[in-house]
């Protein structure tokens, strides 16, 4: 019993550390990839993975790398309140042409494990948009 | 992963309590302590736990009720300790002690140590000396290799580093930023002048400054102090010039003790074997030449995982260190760096200090793996 007792012990800490076993990233706070949900998307499905880089003067990404393959574009940080902002081209599933624009705040900054949340919305749906760094 | 929660909620709930109770371990103590909470307790000592970075003395004080609480007094790092006459043993359980000092921010039952007095003797026994370098007589030749260039490090058969750095904090050459040993701005709004910082940098810099450092990966996750925070660690750096295969070590005192290794063969700008341009690292690739009596170090290549400056200014990947090192005699190392980031920074700019030789001593030993509260 003792055994089955450290085992769970062990492995719940296990579960507790995986999330946070991401490399840190101390540089500019929007780059790296990030993997969350932008509630009730029938288009794209609600799952989201973003990857977004810094040159030194612009914010570029991608939506979904692999999959789906959306270029991110006009992407803004504001540091001031850590406001963030971008835009994305895609097709809906006839083929029309789909804005997405997307609102957010960072939140815990200082972690490794940040996140940006805010609302996403195209011409056709909208919601919740959360996502966080890995 | 959601099975395995739910599973272990009951032992994931108890270490995630462990886990809030146990705050940060830091070097800076104002991410921890409270100067604006200055207290006084007296009780009696039931533990010396004594281990880098900071000692710690157990005290069980008396309440108004009356009943026994526990508090822990954070005492400076037993390196200093030592260095002052202090042993694990000056202190034993059951010791009645009256200590002031200030208490910690979040408010556990930590105070931070001002003066710790024996109650049987009024003694003060908590007495740590700033680190100061030794005194310098007079200006003594630089050390050369044979063929006349410049020693970096020890002569054959003698110890001795470089320590003592004559700034701590990195700033740019010819500002005026009052800032604490580990780069903790007096007035906040000496932000903007530190360095010529990009709108996103100078914010999570300020932000960095607004949390006390408290986040700094080099004590919370044992990151290396890679770029010219190398050169302001408090235990100092160690050169090993190993001259048959053309390069230097530079071993570090502060962080996991690990090295860094300037190639000096002439290479190229690329990576260290085969080329690992997409392998960042924490100290960079570093490539270098002598001009005269200067070492004039080449670095590209870092990572975004730390913070390369004591004080949280923030740095990209596209980071590039000039470095100049001149050994100006036997005593004096200068140390002049020129940083060129365009990712985080509007400009290049420089920063340069010095250090002092410390002779016939190995660098203090001290490992950021025993970094805890």
């Amino acid at each position: 019993m003792r055994h089955v007792l450290v085992l769970a012990l062990a492995l719940s800490w296990l579960c507790l550390a995986a999330p946070a076993a991401g490399s840190a990233q101390e540089g500019h706070p929007l780059k790296g990839s990030w993997l969350g949900t932008w509630a009730g998307n029938s288009t794209h499905g609600a799952d989201i993975v973003v990857v977004l880089d810094w040159d030194g003067k612009a914010i570029t990404g991608m939506i979904n790398p692999g999959t789906d393959n959306i270029a991110i574009e006009n992407a803004r940080l504001d540091p001031d309140g850590w406001v963030v902002h971008f835009e994305a081209a895609a097709r809906d599933k006839s083929g029309g042409a789909l804005r997405y624009v997307i609102d957010g705040k960072i939140e815990n900054l200082h972690l490794p494990t940040r996140a940006i949340v805010g609302t996403w919305k195209s011409q056709k749906q909208g919601g919740e948009f959360r996502i966080a760094r890995q | 992963m959601k099975a395995c929660r739910s599973r272990l909620l009951a032992p994931t709930l108890a270490g995630l309590l462990l886990a809030v109770a146990s705050p940060s371990a830091h070097h800076e103590i104002l991410a921890k302590f409270d100067e604006a909470k200055p207290m006084t307790l007296s009780g009696v000592v039931t533990h010396v736990d004594w281990r880098n970075p900071h000692a710690h003395v157990f005290v069980t004080v008396r309440d108004r009720e009356g009943r026994a609480v526990s508090w822990a007094v954070e005492l400076d790092s037993p390196i200093d300790l030592q260095q002052n006459g202090w042993t694990g043993d000056t202190l034993r359980p059951g010791d009645a002690v009256t200590v002031a000092g200030i208490a910690a921010r979040d408010g556990s039952r930590q105070i931070w140590r001002r003066s710790l007095v024996l109650t049987a003797t009024g003694r003060e026994v908590l007495t740590v000396a700033p680190r100061m370098p030794p005194p310098l007589l007079a200006a003594r030749p630089v050390p050369r290799w044979p063929d006349g260039q410049p020693r970096l490090g020890s002569m054959p058969g003698a110890d001795g580093y470089w320590a003592y750095p004559t700034r701590t904090a990195l700033v740019e050459a010819g500002v005026a930023a009052e800032m604490t040993p580990h780069g903790l701005l007096t007035n906040i709004a000496d932000a903007p002048k530190v360095a010529p910082m990009q709108p996103w940098a100078r914010a999570l810099y300020t932000e960095r400054q607004r949390r006390f450092l408290r986040d700094d990966p080099t004590y919370l996750h044992c990151k290396p102090p890679g770029g010219p925070r190398q050169f302001q660690q408090p235990y100092g750096v160690q050169f090993i010039e190993d001259r048959d295969r053309r390069r230097v070590f530079v071993l570090i005192g502060g962080g996991n003790n690990n090295f860094r290794l300037i190639y000096t063969d002439g290479r190229p700008h690329v990576g260290q074997v085969g080329g690992d341009d997409d392998n960042p690292l924490y100290y960079g690739r570093s490539v270098a030449r002598w001009d005269g009596d200067t070492l004039v170090a080449d670095t590209q290549g870092f990572n975004e995982d730390f913070w390369f400056t004591n004080g949280g200014l923030p740095h990209t990947d596209r980071l590039r260190l000039m470095e100049r090192l001149t050994r100006v005699d036997l005593d004096t190392l200068r140390y002049d760096v020129t940083i060129d980031d365009p990712g985080a920074y509007t400009r290049p700019w420089s920063s340069a200090w010095t250090l002092r030789w410390v002779a016939g001593e190995d660098m203090p030993r001290h490992l950021c793996q025993d970094n805890r509260p």
